[in-house]
């Protein structure tokens, strides 16, 4: 028997019926892949739900699932927020999303290729050569050179949304070094710990096979002439925001985490330091971003990378993941050239929608954002992490002002792209201790290896934990979800 | 035929010790259809691994790790070389200024030199100088290029002490004076913006001739000129090369071929000290 006084935990539920709900359809019924789900947490009370909520909370502090918060003057060490509620995305839904991401991260690697081989895009006239000219992350160093297997982004984030027209879109391509995956598992992890009997209810695939899959990709693009390859990952350090990701990835794949000082380069074969003497070490799983890999190549005061490094991997004597110069195509100027690269090189429609964007260094686009801040998202095109961005809509007139004169000072710097309304999905808000209508994104996982390539059958969904919110980075105080795709 | 020998020497002194330290050097002579490189021997006064490479542009480099503490090292590089007078340019006839600049017009040229038409932090022109040289499109390109060279040299003073190889243009247009890789970043920096790739040079100047000359490395520029390929051009001498210039390596401007990047694990002071000699032997 219920108490009298017993509180459903949707019954303060307010839904917007102009947003795209994830749970609710517009006549506010529970659509079907959710009907079971909604039935077991509507069936609890909200003093039992927060009392699962500590549980989970403290489960994560305990093991020490953190980030960094960087604000001006200091970085702060968070737990990662977690939502109990999952987010479903039934067969036929994720086969179009797994598709259109594998498509978008083989045409970004053919693109790559042709950049730093025959420029055969531009020459067609379908790329500015000036985008890519201009571009901070265009390494020159990588001119003719063949990684082995040919491929590029070994490991791709691609981040997606719901639109209200209930379409994915992809908002970003992020091919240097995404971060989120081991959130993805630990998230499983968590639910399973805090309400197991749901699983029982739905056939839903594994996440925790990705570790397994990322060390086969890493082996795969061995050197030549290496039998068993010996694979690290090398990290900035402690300091880094996604320490605890690779410290994760390495513990689980079974290999050495390690940092630049660990490694030297003798005779352009790259070695680890350890008691018994120097090991080489054949594959480079890197969290360093180019610039910083090696102090003889790039930037000269770097000591977090390793001397000598990229002659080594120029050599073929090791191999590095991903490949350096890889962020000339995730800029995000590049992105709007999208659906022309994937019919370029694949001879493909895209399967994902892109979103339309304006590029400020085109004199007509600039005019139009100048004139229309209002309605539009300002991204700089080189920023990673949320950093940057303004939402015209939530801008003050003297802001928008501040706006327009940062853009005038170097228009190639941003794009502007339409106010996307991201879909919404019902999330616990402790404040309210309620459930809450939030908006959500999707990162998904993609690897390329040399004959192989996965896609986690699953992602991060991310959630704006501030009402109304549309910037979900976890770097600015965004939250994350369990994310279930169903079997058939 | 020109035989040469080039000494390279750097000493550094610290005021404390130096745990471990990497070294690239990017001095060895590059071997091409005018010089031929026949020894090169690198000595370090300290214990320390001695290794041959190549940088992400494919020029030679020697790497030097050391592992010991020292307070002071020492680095000595000697080369022999042969160089060989450059043929006179063979100009076509048939090639008409129209078709000079009709070359550098197509979008496949463009993209393929794109590297030497970009400019770079070193080879911007401040946009008050930007009209400083005109082309005069009823001449050729070459003919331009050795105007653009006279006029180069004559606008700035070869004079040492107060600008540095990094000095950006609108300081040296200010100041009106540098050393040759000011020389080149301004000759560069106006050819590019002309749409004619050129690209900066590090190498050796031998002085004998009475040449203007800087006592470390020397800078000049080569630039593409249609139907006669990459052509030297000595801003700082007002000459085009010859076989008094010995060449190292080639980038975008100065920072892509620094002669010395280094990471030493050490504080506190140092002093450093590089001479080059070049000498001829007939």
């Amino acid at each position: 028997m219920k108490p009298t006084n017993f509180k459903h935990l949707f019954s303060s539920y307010d839904g917007n019926e102009n947003l795209f709900d994830e749970i609710f359809d517009k006549k506010q019924n529970v659509r079907k892949v959710y009907q079971k789900l909604f039935d077991i947490y509507n069936d609890q009370s909200i003093e039992e739900f927060i009392n699962l909520n500590n549980k989970a909370k403290t489960s994560f502090f305990n093991q020490g699932i953190t980030f960094q918060v960087y604000s001006d003057d200091k970085a702060q060490e968070k737990i990662f927020p977690f939502d109990l509620f999952p987010r479903i995305i039934d067969a036929n839904e994720w086969k179009i999303i797994e598709q259109g991401v594998l498509q978008r991260c083989k045409a970004l690697n053919a693109f790559i290729w042709d950049i730093y081989h025959d420029k055969n895009i531009i020459k067609a006239g379908l790329v500015p050569m000036e985008l890519i000219s201009s571009s901070a992350n265009y390494l020159r160093q990588m001119g003719g050179l063949d990684p082995v297997g040919g491929i590029y982004n070994h490991i791709s984030g691609t981040d997606l949304i719901k639109h209200s027209d209930g379409k994915y879109y992809v908002l970003e391509d992020n091919i240097r070094c995404p971060s989120g995956v081991s959130y993805v598992i630990y998230n499983r992890n968590a639910l399973k710990r805090s309400l197991f009997g749901v699983f029982n209810h739905y056939d839903i695939h594994t996440v925790t096979d990705y570790s397994e899959n990322l060390l086969e990709i890493l082996e795969s693009v061995k050197p030549k002439g290496v039998d068993v390859p010996t694979c690290v990952v090398i990290t900035p350090g402690v300091y880094n925001s996604a320490y605890f990701e690779h410290s994760y990835l390495a513990k689980t794949m079974g290999i050495e985490l390690v940092e630049g000082r660990d490694l030297v380069v003798e005779n352009d074969f790259v070695y680890m330091k350890t008691i018994s003497g120097l090991t080489r070490v054949d594959v480079i799983y890197r969290r360093i971003d180019d610039g910083f890999l090696d102090p003889l190549e790039f930037k000269k005061d770097s000591a977090i990378g390793v001397p000598g490094l990229f002659a080594a991997y120029k050599k073929g004597n090791v191999t590095l993941v991903n490949a350096p110069g890889t962020g000339v195509a995730d800029d995000k100027a590049i992105y709007t050239y999208m659906p022309e690269i994937i019919k370029f090189y694949l001879g493909e429609k895209p399967i994902l929608n892109n979103v339309h964007t304006y590029h400020c260094s085109r004199p007509t686009d600039l005019k139009f954002v100048l004139e229309n801040i209002h309605n539009l998202v300002i991204k700089p095109v080189d920023e990673a992490g949320g950093y940057g961005i303004s939402i015209g809509n939530r801008l003050t007139k003297p802001e928008i002002e501040a706006v327009k004169k940062v853009i005038l000072q170097n228009p190639r710097k941003y794009i502007a792209q339409p106010i996307m309304s991201l879909s919404v999905h019902a999330t616990y808000i402790e404040d309210c201790q309620s459930f809450e209508q939030r908006h959500v994104d999707l990162r998904t996982f993609t690897l390329l290896g040399q004959d192989k390539e996965f896609v986690l059958k699953g992602g991060l969904t991310r959630v704006a934990l501030k009402k109304g919110n549309l910037i979900v980075n976890s770097s600015q105080g965004g939250g994350s979800k369990d994310t279930w795709v169903l079997k058939k | 035929m020109y035989n040469y020998t080039i000494k390279y020497t750097a000493e550094n002194t610290y005021e404390n010790p130096v745990f471990e330290s990497f070294w690239q050097y990017i001095v060895t002579p590059q071997n091409n259809s005018t010089q031929e490189l026949n020894s090169g021997l690198f000595t370090v006064s300290e214990d320390a691994l001695v290794e041959k490479s190549i940088n992400g542009y494919n020029f030679e480099t020697t790497r030097i790790h050391t592992k010991k503490p020292f307070e002071s090292i020492a680095f000595e590089a000697v080369f022999k070389l042969t160089k060989t007078k450059a043929d006179p340019f063979k100009i076509d006839p048939k090639f008409t200024i129209e078709d000079d600049y009709k070359a550098i017009s197509v979008l496949d040229f463009q993209v393929d030199y794109e590297a030497f038409l970009s400019t770079t932090e070193l080879t911007t022109l401040p946009k008050a100088h930007a009209d400083l040289f005109d082309f005069d499109m009823s001449k050729s390109i070459l003919d331009n290029l050795k105007k653009l060279n006279t006029w180069v040299h004559e606008y700035i003073a070869f004079k040492e002490g107060e600008t540095t190889s990094e000095t950006l243009l609108e300081e040296i247009l200010e100041k009106k004076q540098g050393l040759s890789p000011s020389f080149t970043h301004l000759l560069c920096a106006i050819a590019r913006v002309n749409k004619i790739p050129a690209r900066y040079v590090s190498g050796y100047l031998h002085q004998g001739d009475g040449f203007f000359g800087d006592s470390q490395m020397y800078a000049w520029a080569e630039i593409f000129v249609p139907n006669l390929g990459w052509i030297g051009f000595d801003p700082a001498n007002n000459i085009l090369t010859d076989h008094n210039h010995i060449k190292v390596t080639h980038g975008r401007d100065y920072k892509d071929c620094e002669p010395l990047k280094q990471l030493l694990f050490s504080y506190g002071e140092k002093k450093s000290k590089c001479v080059v000699e070049v000498t001829y032997e007939q």
